[in-house]
């Protein structure tokens, strides 16, 4: 049969189209040449062969030869299963170059790629395929300047590098700064601060680093009862259990302390809640024992030692003015001299008020012992013969007894004379005094209190002068703390702290010592900040402060060892990385010529050389640190090479480092040009694999079969867990195999299989970019067209990470949505910008590829649909039918859909009825007309843009009735499933090996389609077969001949 | 050497034999042996006629420039014609623009290129072009090498940039037909397995010409590469060898032009007109509108020539199945590739203006003066498609020759090949070498070029 109707034309004399089948004389002959038989198989069954206007076999003939020939190949599939085939060495297309690059820096706005000429596609149909991936000169260099230009995000560090999404160093220094910055805030809350005016600008200075201390005491409350595991709770409320621990063993401590007791007694009755009154407290003594000093001073001659420094409110004696104001009503101004015991008890506490006086504007100091007298003179009283101090006058029944009685004064508690114009009093003691406000308004009462030099040594007292009566309670009480800026040149710290209740006791008394420490223990467990959470000081105009690190609270009360070292790397890298100790040694020269000017610069005198020593050291830092980037960089290229590097490949890379160094570059640029190096390197570029010797296939070793793994699924590098399977010489275990295939669909990095292969098999690829709509006829397209792209990758994306039905492809009822693009589809109860699941969408005629905006309108004309490019795409995209080569003289179409007096499918049907083209279009048109209810750019549409109504009904070439969309997914369904399978499976196939499939990929493909009936179609099984098979798994020995 | 190659010299039964196969084989070794041995240390014995170009030797002459434009999809039925002779020449609507530089063209009918029938439609009918090879289909990419790149590899080598390809399209990642649509976007070819990237970025371009930094290190670079890929090639199957090898040539050819970058100003006898680029570097990114986009390219084509930076440019207006619409035009409701099908007023509309790109070109190369002649009477500057029509009617292709190719091709008239047996393609591009000194016993279907060119 074969002579006489094929060799007529294709002999050994003739070879038309450069084919000759006179030389197949044996089966072997065939075998080597299998790809000509089955393009023979191919044209027989399209009809292409013979020509027709050569003699035609009889059906039966033409069936029998067919049947013959199919047998003939299947045997040969059969024979040759398996085989891995002739895979083009890959370079990483442009897709995978760019997922690969963000992988390995962890920066997902790099576009390495933008300006690289598009990549080709070959094999079956893909860019990830080793024939169109070719290479040039301009790419090399291309290459080169990418590279440099992701050397220009690498950050060195002081144990190794980073990468950067930003490429100088001042943002890599706020983003080191952010990540300490959130270590804090994870322990430390943002409350506090001072607000200061600095030329104009309004700033916080020593807000947030806060000791979140109410969430703390509300823990304690809970845990005091017990029946509560520490840890657990702290667990479960975010705390730090080493602070919560110490909290509570200083709330149950029982040795006395002035500053805990009242703080312990409301806590052993507190309910929930009780923390915020308890918290309040403990930030009055905060207040009281800590002063917020001026970072930007901290170093200087005179300048505050650290931000947070303690104070102690012990002082030998405090002067006291108060300056009476009116009543309200009456004539009765009131007032106090109240001295408490602080808390300790009274022993000792004998108070002195010295040369208590009112100031009279106008008179001269009047003594508050002669006040009594004063007051009965200007009244204009009767005042009897001055007999002495001892008989004081009466006050009349009914009249009040203003001032004091002129006996308190001069006189010890315990009788003993002293300076006759004191009052001498034993604390807790409140002493009133009334005065008339027509005589004493707008005066000031002034005194000194300090302890008696006798008696009181040893006391211990807070002091007070009041005009209302002050509660009699005994204890320490707290006082109003205010800052004031005093009038002093810049360049020193102008804040004065001022205590309205410090405690009066004499330095070195026992009152004093037992003070102290209770000061300091209450200050170790409540610091009021625990870190200085700015690090860049902004309270001064000009500092020598650039970073300022204090968080040494944090350290010792919450931190544990592991966060402590965490710390401190952070900080090592904060200094590495901003450099800051070679900018101070310019900036010391400059601010001390400033200060020349108009301050003194010797405030500075004190930093000169801390900071020449730093700057030093930090010089010796970096050098130190050369051999570590080296190293990391080696390690870098080991990832990037998807593979442990060669002897000599990591021998290379130091010696390039040395030899760039001895061409006098510097650490910093040698080492990014090191790391371009790696990234222009054929190990990085080229997924290069090993043949075995001769010609039997061998499996891949376990780093190239994670390599293809992941360029699979994720088209980039293996990622850590994937290498550590590799690296365990365990990836080849089926078992393993498999699970890391499952883990890795179940990752959000199947969203670049989705695009890669799914979009490029529908035709759909870098549709973000399709600027083929005319703007005149649909304005709305450009606005849309990347959500369009966004619902088909979500869609894809979906499909693949949980592993839904093949057929879904075609027959989902859901699919991915914001509000714009359900406008678009007129689906309704879509609102807002986000992505959403939306299901039920079959009502709308939407479900499965075939309703998406992004194929419709990429299979239509500028302004008008195109029955032939969809159907077209059903046929040989979704059903892989092979259509015969168009005529070369095609009768031309009309061009707008609104000018012509026929519909679209009308002028189609005319244009195809020719009987040349009549064969093909029966095959194709019919779908393209079942989708002819969408528009241009994928809407509903009743009639077309001419106003014409739509008919979506067409008939099959087999017959089947086809309306709309839903009837032509269902004929895809059924009558056309195993073609769309078969089709699925081969795309998949080829994607997976990046090379065309063959014949000997048969027997697997049938397989696959076996397995995906009984297991409900879904897409996982057909993964799963793919990267176990032979194709997947093994390589063409390294003397196979190479296929023509 | 390719599979098609070794297959050829050892199986007398062979049924893909080609009629062709011995002097394919010679051709073959040949082009790669050219390609290669600029680049491949191991494979520099291979040296063969045409690797001494000419240029680099001391002339008082001009030397002579090619530039290959190339728009897809073939050109309105009715309007693409041309009758008479000189000045009294008449054109069709499509050719209008070029009514001042009858003198200086030829209208050349009737010419086809046999291998672009073969396979499907558009791609088949493209990646072949300058080359006439067979195209292999089935996802497989293998073409030929095209004359502009043979001549790169020769001619060229005496300019700093030995050629400049160039497109206004970016190109298509697809399989169309059973042929990848890399051949449709892509006339040149470095070698039957490469094809040539095109630079679309007008400041990438002109980079290219004119960027001459070159970073500290980066032949060391280079060099430490060069040593990774040789030890990788060890390990690796001849057939990825192949592929390798293209990394390994293309590294080379960067190292090598990083070496000459330093030995500018040693030609003796003729200089260029300019010595520096007079136009700022074009600004970043891609023009969005599609005629300043192709003014720029144009731009930076006259400029290379002008400068003696490169002689050889390929510049493809767009791509065959072009998708590029023309809102400058009024013409946005349709792209090139549908509108092609169409044989409308809107068509000719956009043909016209492919054509007036060429014009701008011809009118800026002739007015440039060189001695005696201007520069666009030392181009030779072919501009074709890859079909007449776009109803895919490749029986003949349209074809227009402008410039003088250094005094050596007289212009003013219309050639008709059409009948005749030496109507190949090949034949002109044989024709075109001649007037660039190189000279083979055969290209592609062509063993003679055409008496008249």
């Amino acid at each position: 049969m074969v002579s006489e109707y094929c060799l007529k034309c294709h002999s050994t004399k003739r070879q038309k189209g450069d084919l000759d089948l006179e030389v197949f004389s044996s089966l072997a002959q065939v075998k080597k040449h299998p790809k000509i038989w089955q393009a023979v198989w191919e044209q027989l069954g399209d009809g292409e062969m013979p020509p027709k206007d050569k003699p035609q076999p009889s059906a039966e003939q033409k069936l029998g030869l067919m049947k013959s020939v199919r047998s003939m190949l299947d045997a040969i599939a059969m024979e040759r299963a398996g085989d891995p085939g002739q895979v083009v060495i890959r370079r990483l297309s442009n897709a995978e170059y760019t997922y690969t690059l963000r992988d390995l820096t962890g920066i997902d706005s790099l576009v390495p790629a933008k300006e690289f000429p598009v990549d080709g596609a070959a094999g079956e149909g893909f860019t990830n395929t080793g024939q169109a991936l070719v290479m040039s000169p301009t790419l090399v260099t291309k290459y080169l300047d990418a590279g440099k230009s992701v050397a220009s995000h690498m950050v060195l560090l002081p144990d190794g590098i980073r990468f950067s999404s930003k490429i100088t160093r001042r943002d890599w220094t706020n983003e080191t700064l952010a990540e300490i910055r959130d270590f804090y805030a994870r322990f430390s809350s943002a409350e506090g601060g001072d607000k200061v005016n600095l030329q104009g600008i309004a700033f916080s200075t020593n807000e947030g680093g806060r000791l979140p201390l109410e969430k703390y005491l509300e823990a304690a409350i809970v845990l005091r009862d017990g029946g509560k595991d520490l840890k657990q709770l702290a667990q479960e409320r975010n705390l730090s259990a080493k602070y919560l621990g110490l909290l509570v063993t200083l709330l149950n401590g029982s040795e006395p302390s002035p500053l805990l007791n009242h703080l312990r007694n409301v806590w052993r009755t507190a309910k929930p809640g009780d923390s915020v009154a308890m918290a309040a407290e403990v930030a009055q003594w905060q207040r009281m024992l800590w002063k917020f000093g001026s970072v930007g001073h901290i170093g200087k001659a005179g300048g505050p030692k650290a931000w947070m420094e303690p104070i102690t409110p012990l002082v030998a004696q405090q002067e006291f003015k108060l300056k009476l104001a009116a009543p309200a009503n009456g004539n009765e101004i009131a007032v106090y001299l109240a001295a408490g015991d602080a808390g300790d008890g009274s022993v000792g506490d004998t108070v002195v008020w010295q040369q208590p006086r009112v100031l009279i504007p106008g008179r001269p100091a009047l003594l508050l012992r002669d006040v009594r007298d004063f007051v009965r003179e200007m009244k204009g009283r009767k005042v009897g013969p001055q007999v002495g101090r001892e008989k004081a006058p009466e006050a009349k029944i009914g009249e009040p007894e203003w001032g004091l009685d002129p006996r308190m004064f001069g006189k010890h508690p315990n009788g003993e004379a002293m300076e006759p114009v004191n009052l001498c009093v034993q604390a807790p003691s409140v002493v009133e005094i009334r005065l008339p406000a027509d005589l004493f308004a707008g005066a000031e009462l002034v005194t000194t209190g300090a302890l008696d030099q006798k008696t009181g040594i040893d006391g211990s007292v807070q002091l007070q002068v009041l005009t209302v009566k002050p509660d009699p309670k005994s204890g320490l009480i707290l006082g109003a703390v205010s800052v004031e800026r005093g009038n002093v040149p810049w360049t020193s710290d102008n804040r004065i702290v001022l205590n309205s209740m410090p405690i009066i006791a004499n330095a070195g008394s026992a009152a004093y010592k037992r003070l102290q420490l209770a000061f300091d223990e209450f200050r170790r467990v409540f610091p009021p900040a625990l870190c200085y959470t700015k690090i860049v000081p902004v309270d001064e105009v000009v500092t020598l402060t650039l970073l300022y690190r204090e968080d040494d609270h944090l350290a010792e009360l919450v931190l544990d060892d592991a966060q402590k070292a965490k710390l401190d790397r952070l900080w090592d890298e904060l200094r590495f990385v901003s450099q800051d100790a070679l900018t101070l040694v310019d900036a010391f020269e400059q601010i001390w010529q400033f200060a020349t000017q108009d301050a003194d610069p010797k405030v500075f005198e004190p930093m000169r050389k801390p900071i020449a020593d730093r700057a030093a050291a930090f010089r010796q830092k970096l050098i130190d640190c050369e051999p570590k980037h080296v190293e990391a960089v080696v390690e870098f290229a080991s990832r990037a090479y998807r593979r442990p590097l060669t002897a000599s490949e990591t021998n290379g890379l130091r010696v390039l480092y040395r030899k760039f160094r001895e061409q006098e570059q510097s650490h910093e640029d040698a080492i990014r040009l090191l790391l371009a190096r790696v990234l222009v390197s054929p190990g990085f570029l080229y997924r290069a694999e090993t043949p075995g010797a001769g010609v039997a296939q061998v499996p891949v070793s376990d780093w190239e079969l994670a390599t293809r793994l992941s360029y699979f699924l994720w088209s980039s590098e293996p990622d850590a867990e994937l290498r550590a399977v590799a690296a365990s010489g365990k990836l080849r275990e089926p078992e393993v195999l498999a699970a890391q295939t499952r883990r890795m669909m179940g990752d959000a990095r199947v969203r670049r299989l989705a695009t890669e292969f799914a979009c490029q098999w529908i035709h759909i690829y870098d549709f973000d970019t399709l600027d083929e709509k005319s703007e005149r006829h649909f304005p709305t397209f450009g606005g849309l067209r990347d959500a369009m792209y966004e619902e088909s990758i979500q869609f894809f994306t979906d499909f693949f990470q949980h592993n839904r039905s093949v057929l879904g492809v075609l027959d989902a009822d859901f699919t991915f949505l914001n509000q714009s693009l359900a406008n678009h589809y007129g689906i309704p109860g879509v609102t807002g910008p986000q992505w959403r699941r939306v299901e039920g969408i079959k009502k709308y005629s939407r479900g499965g590829i075939l309703g998406q905006a992004t194929t419709l309108a990429k299979q239509s004309g500028a302004s008008r649909t195109s029955p032939i490019l969809r159907g077209n795409w059903v046929a040989e995209v979704l059903l892989g039918d092979k259509l015969p080569k168009p005529p070369k003289d095609v009768p031309r179409l009309p061009e707008d859909e609104s000018t012509e007096g026929l519909t679209m499918r009308q002028l189609t049907e005319k244009h195809t009825s020719d009987p040349r083209c009549a064969g093909c279009h029966k095959r194709i048109d019919s779908f393209g007309f079942a989708l002819e209810g969408f528009d241009a750019i994928g809407r509903r549409r009743e009639k077309d843009l001419g106003n014409r109504p739509i008919d979506t009904r067409s008939k099959a070439m087999d017959g089947t009735e086809l309306v709309d969309i839903d009837g032509l997914r269902g004929y895809l369904l059924t009558k056309r499933r195993d073609a769309y399978l078969r089709q699925f499976c081969k795309k998949l196939l080829g994607y997976s090996l990046g090379r065309a499939v063959q014949l000997s990929d048969e027997p697997l493909l049938k397989d696959i389609r076996t397995k995906l009936a009984a297991g409900d179609y879904r897409v996982q099984i057909a993964i799963d077969m793919i990267v176990q098979s032979r194709q997947f798994r093994e390589i063409r020995g390294r003397d196979v001949a190479l296929d023509e | 050497m390719h599979g098609r190659d070794a297959h050829a010299t050892n199986s007398g039964d062979d049924p893909m034999k080609n009629k062709q196969t011995s002097h394919q084989f010679a051709r073959r070794t040949f082009l790669r042996g050219l390609g290669v041995s600029m680049a491949l240390p191991w494979m520099e014995s291979l040296r063969v006629w045409g690797d001494e170009p000419r240029g680099n030797q001391a002339s008082s002459e001009a030397p002579v420039r090619l530039a290959v434009l190339f728009s897809g999809n073939g050109f309105h039925s009715k309007e693409w014609w041309a009758k008479g002779e000189g000045k009294q020449m008449e054109l069709g609507k499509v050719l209008a623009p070029l009514h001042d530089f009858r003198g200086k063209m030829n209208f050349v009918r009737g010419l086809f290129n046999e291998e672009a029938r073969k396979g499907n439609i558009h791609s088949s009918q493209t990646g072949n072009l300058l080359s006439g090879a067979p195209l292999a289909s089935g996802g497989e990419i293998r073409s030929g090498t095209s004359v502009d790149q043979l001549l790169a590899q020769s001619y060229g080598r005496s300019t700093k940039v030995p050629s400049l390809v160039l497109g206004c399209e970016k190109s298509n990642p697809s399989v169309h037909k059973n042929y990848s649509m890399l051949y449709s976007s892509h006339i040149s070819w470095s070698s039957p397995t490469t094809p040539t990237p095109l630079e679309i970025y007008p400041a990438l371009a002109f980079d290219r010409l004119f960027k001459d930094e070159v970073s500290r290190g980066d032949s060391s670079v280079l060099d430490s590469i060069m040593t990774d890929a040789t030890d990788l090639r060890q390990n690796i199957s001849v057939g990825d060898r192949r592929k390798l090898d293209e990394y390994l040539e293309s590294v080379r050819d960067v190292e090598q032009r990083i070496e000459n970058a330093g030995k500018k100003g040693e030609l003796q006898g003729w200089r260029p007109t300019l010595a520096k680029p007079n136009m700022p570097r074009p600004a970043d990114g891609i023009p969005q509108n599609i005629a300043e986009h192709m003014r720029l390219m144009a731009d930076i084509m006259v400029l290379g020539f002008q400068t003696d930076t490169t002689r050889i440019t390929t510049l493809k207006l767009n791509n065959d199945h072009s998708a590029l619409r023309f809102p400058n035009l009024g013409v946005d409701y349709m792209i090139h590739h549908l509108l092609s099908h169409s044989d409308s007023a809107d068509w000719l509309k956009v043909n016209t203006f492919f054509v007036e790109q060429v014009a701008y070109i011809a009118r800026r190369l002739d007015a440039i003066q060189e001695g005696p002649r201007t520069l666009l009477d030392n181009t030779m500057l072919m501009y074709c498609s890859s079909m007449m029509t776009g109803n895919h009617n490749n029986d003949q292709l349209p074809v227009i020759m402008l410039g003088g190719g250094g005094g050596r091709i007289k212009g003013g008239r219309v050639i008709d090949y059409s009948g005749k047996p030496e109507r190949q393609m090949c034949r002109l591009y044989l024709s075109m070498m001649d007037k660039m000194n190189v000279r083979l016993k055969n290209f592609g279907d062509a063993k003679e070029p055409l008496g008249e060119i």
